[in-house]
């Protein structure tokens, strides 16, 4: 028996517990985060969110999901099929593998890739890819106006995303996620968003847009658009759209959390590692859910204009002054 | 080219976020009812008929937008080299050459504005 498992090398048994601990979290991740998400604006406006399903409605999600899974599946008349199904499934395909390089504590990682930040970078990209096709393949005018948006908007905030971690990078000379942390010290002000608060600040910023996430939520603006590119999905197509949401809010603030505030380091032994590591994360999201309920909408000129007119030339400014900060 | 775990890492992790996907649109459509007939099917615009397509001319007012960003996405993927090999660097000399780089797009961006790419409605200056 030991030898049949002496033959199964390390990195394999370390990749699949890796792919099962992540599917496992992505799963129970969109249960609490919806659940969350819901309580959370409630509380905003004094209603108290959902109570009826279960303890403090805290099955409700989990109904939710059968619901979801119990509806008809259809594609709308004059659309293109192909397209309209392929969409939900690529908007989601890539997100366990933007996990994939992400320590979540020491040595806690699927697999070590020292292109861990490129990897991210370029599949997180897919997601435009999606939302474009599902405004194309719905035939509906109000999908197709939220593609062009939502392409338009991410393909803004991509440009001071990738400026603001290409500072990171500079100072710490590496693209592998580990060793960013590393290079961090236990304590917050070691961190690097002290280094560079206007990088901080304007990749927080940059993320909300990414995700799609009020006050950035032009593609889905429900007052003006019914839903955007996801008006026409029944059921599971809308499901699957929504639970890359949630997943994507939680990789962009762990990528967050790896670049400004010091991953998994924190005061106390390495085995408290994880649970730094997700409470930073989820201070984050909690963040994220903060402003969508408290700001309101931004008009679509400003959004594109925010970027362009004001967070690319900071996040210019800001990567020159972290090039003279290493140099000094 | 070699094949590492990482290749077989990111393969198997896509595989798997497809069957993920895939998963509970299955069930959906073992278990979900299967109506038919009637305007079930129709676009959805707030219950009226639709008029028209949707796939006609629509005014896109972003293609400079989409341009612009080609040319600047270019330029920071540029970037990514130099910033990992900068920390190793010795002297002044490497910043100033990211400076040089760096200012040129700055000037790239203030032309577009002054050009008036970024006032809306668009009125362009020839």
């Amino acid at each position: 028996m030991m030898n049949i498992l002496e033959l199964i090398p390390a990195e394999l048994i370390r990749i699949l517990i890796g792919l099962v601990a992540i599917l496992v979290f992505i799963a129970l991740n969109a249960l609490i985060l919806v659940y969350v998400e819901r309580k959370v604006a409630g509380f905003i406006q004094r209603r108290p969110g959902p109570y009826e399903v279960g303890p403090w409605g805290i099955l409700q999600t989990l109904v939710d999901a059968v619901k979801l899974m119990g509806k008809q599946l259809f594609s709308p008349t004059g659309g293109d099929r192909l397209l309209f199904w392929a969409a939900p499934l690529l908007a989601f395909a890539p997100l366990p593998l933007l996990f994939l390089s992400i320590p979540v504590g020491k040595n806690l990682v699927a697999y070590d890739a020292n292109l861990g930040l490129i990897l991210i970078l370029a599949f997180s990209g897919l997601n435009v890819l999606a939302l474009c096709l599902a405004g194309w393949g719905s035939y509906n005018k109000w999908s197709l106006l939220g593609a062009v948006r939502s392409v338009s908007q991410a393909v803004a905030y991509e440009i001071p995303l990738l400026l603001t971690v290409l500072a990171v990078t500079l100072m710490t000379g590496t693209l592998q996620l580990s060793a960013i942390v590393e290079s961090q010290g236990a304590w917050p002000w070691q961190w690097n968003w002290l280094v560079q608060p206007a990088g901080f600040v304007i990749f927080v910023i940059c993320a909300l847009a990414e995700t799609n996430r009020a006050p950035f939520d032009l593609p889905e603006a429900e007052s003006e658009l019914t839903a955007g590119f996801h008006t026409e999905y029944s059921g599971m197509g809308f499901g699957l759209f929504f639970l890359a949401e949630y997943t994507a809010m939680v990789v962009v603030s762990s990528m967050c959390t790896i670049l400004f505030l010091g991953g998994w380091k924190g005061p106390g032994p390495e085995i408290l590692g994880v649970v730094w590591f997700f409470a930073k994360v989820y201070a984050l999201v909690i963040l994220m859910m903060w402003m969508r309920w408290t700001f309101p909408r931004v008009r679509f000129d400003q959004l594109l204009n925010i970027s362009w007119r004001w967070l690319i030339p900071l996040s210019l400014f800001n990567l020159l002054y972290v090039a003279l900060v290493v140099k000094i | 080219m070699v094949f590492n775990w990482f290749h077989f890492g990111i393969i198997l992790f896509l595989l798997a976020g497809i069957g993920f996907a895939v998963f509970p649109i299955i069930v959906a459509l073992l278990f979900s009812p299967k109506a038919k007939g009637g305007a079930f099917a129709q676009p959805y615009e707030c219950g009226m008929t639709p008029q028209g397509g949707a796939w006609s001319r629509i005014g896109i007012t972003y293609y400079l937008y989409a341009l612009l960003f080609l040319a600047f996405d270019v330029d920071v993927l540029y970037l990514f080299p130099a910033a990992v090999f900068y920390k190793d660097s010795i002297g002044f000399a490497a910043f100033w050459e990211v400076f040089i780089f760096v200012f040129v797009l700055v000037v790239a961006g203030f032309y577009f504005y002054r050009k008036g790419v970024f006032t809306w409605p668009r009125k362009i200056k020839m």
